[in-house]
């Protein structure tokens, strides 16, 4: 898949396994009668940085929880690294998913461990630990790149909302994953701590050569960090490109959704929902 | 409605489906963890949450049972005249019934709910996502430890019952009601057997591990929120409650067959 080739939808049908590291073959998934994902196929691209973008609910994590198989998909195939994974049973998916960081929307770490103890947890899963010492040592390593290296003692609960999305992205890079799965990494940050996320994840990218797809509707950080960008919208990709491709996209949805900006058939129709909608509280409201 | 009905049906086939296979990949999972000692370490975490801080409120329980027996019963038997029998109806009711039920009760209400909560929580936060993201499988790491230790600590925990119920019905009957007590202890001794008292505690495992499994399982399929982890553990304890007196039932046959079979005379008696 060329970067600098804009595209208009979903123009990857014909994909096969070796088209990327990551590869996702016509991708159904439904919920009951809600079809989330329709007929996707996207292959990531090793070493690269793909971003998903799209409005709330459009199912852009659940793409994300497919890659590494937390959901199984109701029809269609993915692949790593040219094997297919969907299909493999809960064992044999624990030694692929060894290759795989995942960074969750609220950092997902376990309160009843101290941050330590958290980074610590994929290695001792993973790996037989002869020293403890090594550990410690890797432990403060990760901690260091992500900038807050004496916290190990911490517990999640201490932690701000920013620190416990750095403690979890060393947690995602303790095993120096192949890929790192970012789900709203930036979400319910400020502006200054967002782009520290940012900038983390082009360090990782840059020291640790991983391939990373994130999910997210920041599109400051979208733009920052991706060498491509695809939306999804109504569970289908309606664009595919870098990210100057897709400033300059022709759709009108891709256009509204960067520019955050409402249409003015939905502004009416807002407005004329609200008008006369005023009602008074049925009492007084004690002072 | 038909169709509605139908659809209603379907999904109560296909949960217990589901719960059935994770009933079967915890027990497995189990059976597997007893072999590794790297999980020996979850096992004793879990065994001090769920076993040794239970042991005050379990020994309580069994105490007021016992003492409460004795209060109950005094006055019909004296009124026989057979007070100094006393002894063998608390013990062989403590020992055979409202030891290990009251006990598994209360460990359902206790560590069930707990169970859930937790659990609950760490599904609706993506911690147990976490877990499976990092390859790790979240029956092996979160169920299995938590139902060993259930499987294991309640019938220990029923003999802590058992004990302290036998303490409780003593000392109302003894101290209290003046019951002769070499009297309230020779009744007792001839009319509770081993086998009484075995019966309570082989239910403790299956009381155990079924309110585990029960409680895990409702957790690990908990709705998103607080109403949904608040209902996750109002299902866990009822569905508990119910599974521990039908398994008490059930066991009650099947101890009661296998006496007449190889005690076919006493059982007459």
């Amino acid at each position: 898949m060329n970067n600098e080739q804009q595209t208009t939808g979903n123009e990857q049908t014909g994909v096969k396994p070796n088209d990327g590291l990551i590869v996702l073959k016509n991708l159904t998934r439904r919920f009951g009668n809600n079809v989330v994902l329709d007929d996707i196929s996207l292959a990531i691209e090793k070493g690269k940085t793909t971003v998903v973008i799209g409005p709330s609910g459009c199912g852009k994590s659940v793409l994300l929880k497919h890659m590494i198989v937390l959901m199984r998909p109701t029809s269609g195939e993915v692949y790593f690294k040219r094997q297919r994974i969907d299909d493999l049973d809960s064992l044999s998916l624990n030694s692929v998913r060894a290759h795989f960081g995942y960074l969750f929307q609220a950092g997902a770490l376990f309160d009843s461990l101290s941050v330590a103890e958290n980074i610590m947890f994929p290695v001792s899963q993973h790996c037989q630990i002869t020293r403890f010492s090594a550990v410690e040592e890797l432990v403060r390593n990760k901690l260091k790149m992500v900038g807050l290296d004496g916290l190990q003692r911490f517990y999640p609960a201490n932690l701000s909302g920013g620190q416990r999305k750095r403690v979890a992205l060393a947690r995602a890079i303790a095993l120096d994953p192949e890929v790192i799965l970012y789900d709203e990494p930036t979400t319910g940050l400020d502006p200054i701590r967002s782009d520290t996320i940012n900038e983390l994840i082009l360090k990782l990218k840059g020291e640790l050569g991983v391939t990373s797809v994130a999910v997210t509707h920041d599109m400051k950080s979208a733009y920052k960090i991706a060498d491509r960008i695809v939306m999804l919208h109504n569970g289908k990709i309606i664009a595919d490109g870098s990210a100057d491709n897709i400033r300059n996209h022709p759709d009108p949805i891709v256009q509204q959704f960067i520019k955050g900006e409402i249409s003015k058939k939905e502004l009416e129709q807002l407005r004329k929902a609200s008008a006369g909608s005023s009602v008074r509280l049925p009492c007084d409201v004690e002072d | 409605m038909i169709g509605t009905a139908i659809f209603k049906i379907g999904e109560e086939v296909g949960n217990v489906g589901q719960f059935g296979r994770f009933v079967w990949r915890s027990a497995v999972t189990s059976m597997q963890s007893i072999a590794k000692s790297d999980t020996y370490p979850l096992i004793w975490a879990q065994m001090l949450l769920i076993g040794v801080r239970s042991v005050p409120v379990i020994m309580i329980t069994g105490a007021f049972v016992g003492m409460t027996l004795a209060i109950q019963t005094y006055d019909q038997l004296a009124g026989m005249g057979l007070e100094e029998h006393l002894g063998v109806l608390i013990n062989i009711s403590v020992v055979k019934e409202l030891g290990p039920v009251l006990a598994a009760v209360m460990l359902a209400g206790r560590v069930g709910g707990a169970l859930t909560a937790e659990l609950g929580t760490m599904k609706v936060t993506e911690q147990i996502d976490a877990i499976e993201s990092m390859g790790t499988d979240p029956v092996k790491y979160l169920v299995a430890p938590r139902v060993l230790a259930c499987l294991l600590l309640t019938p220990v925990l029923i003999v802590y019952a058992d004990l302290l119920g036998i303490i409780g019905g003593w000392f109302v009957s003894v101290v209290h009601l003046r019951i002769n007590a070499r009297a309230y202890w020779s009744f007792s001794a001839a009319g509770v057997e081993l086998w009484d008292v075995t019966c309570g505690v082989i239910k403790g495992f299956f009381f155990g591990g079924a309110l585990a499994v029960i409680s895990c399982y409702k957790g690990f399929n908990c709705k998103e929120g607080a109403k949904g982890v608040g209902q996750a553990c109002t299902d866990a304890f009822v569905i508990s409650f119910i599974s521990i007196l039908v398994l008490d039932f059930a066991m009650v046959v099947i101890f009661k067959t296998i006496y007449s079979i190889f005690w076919p005379l006493k059982s007459l008696v």
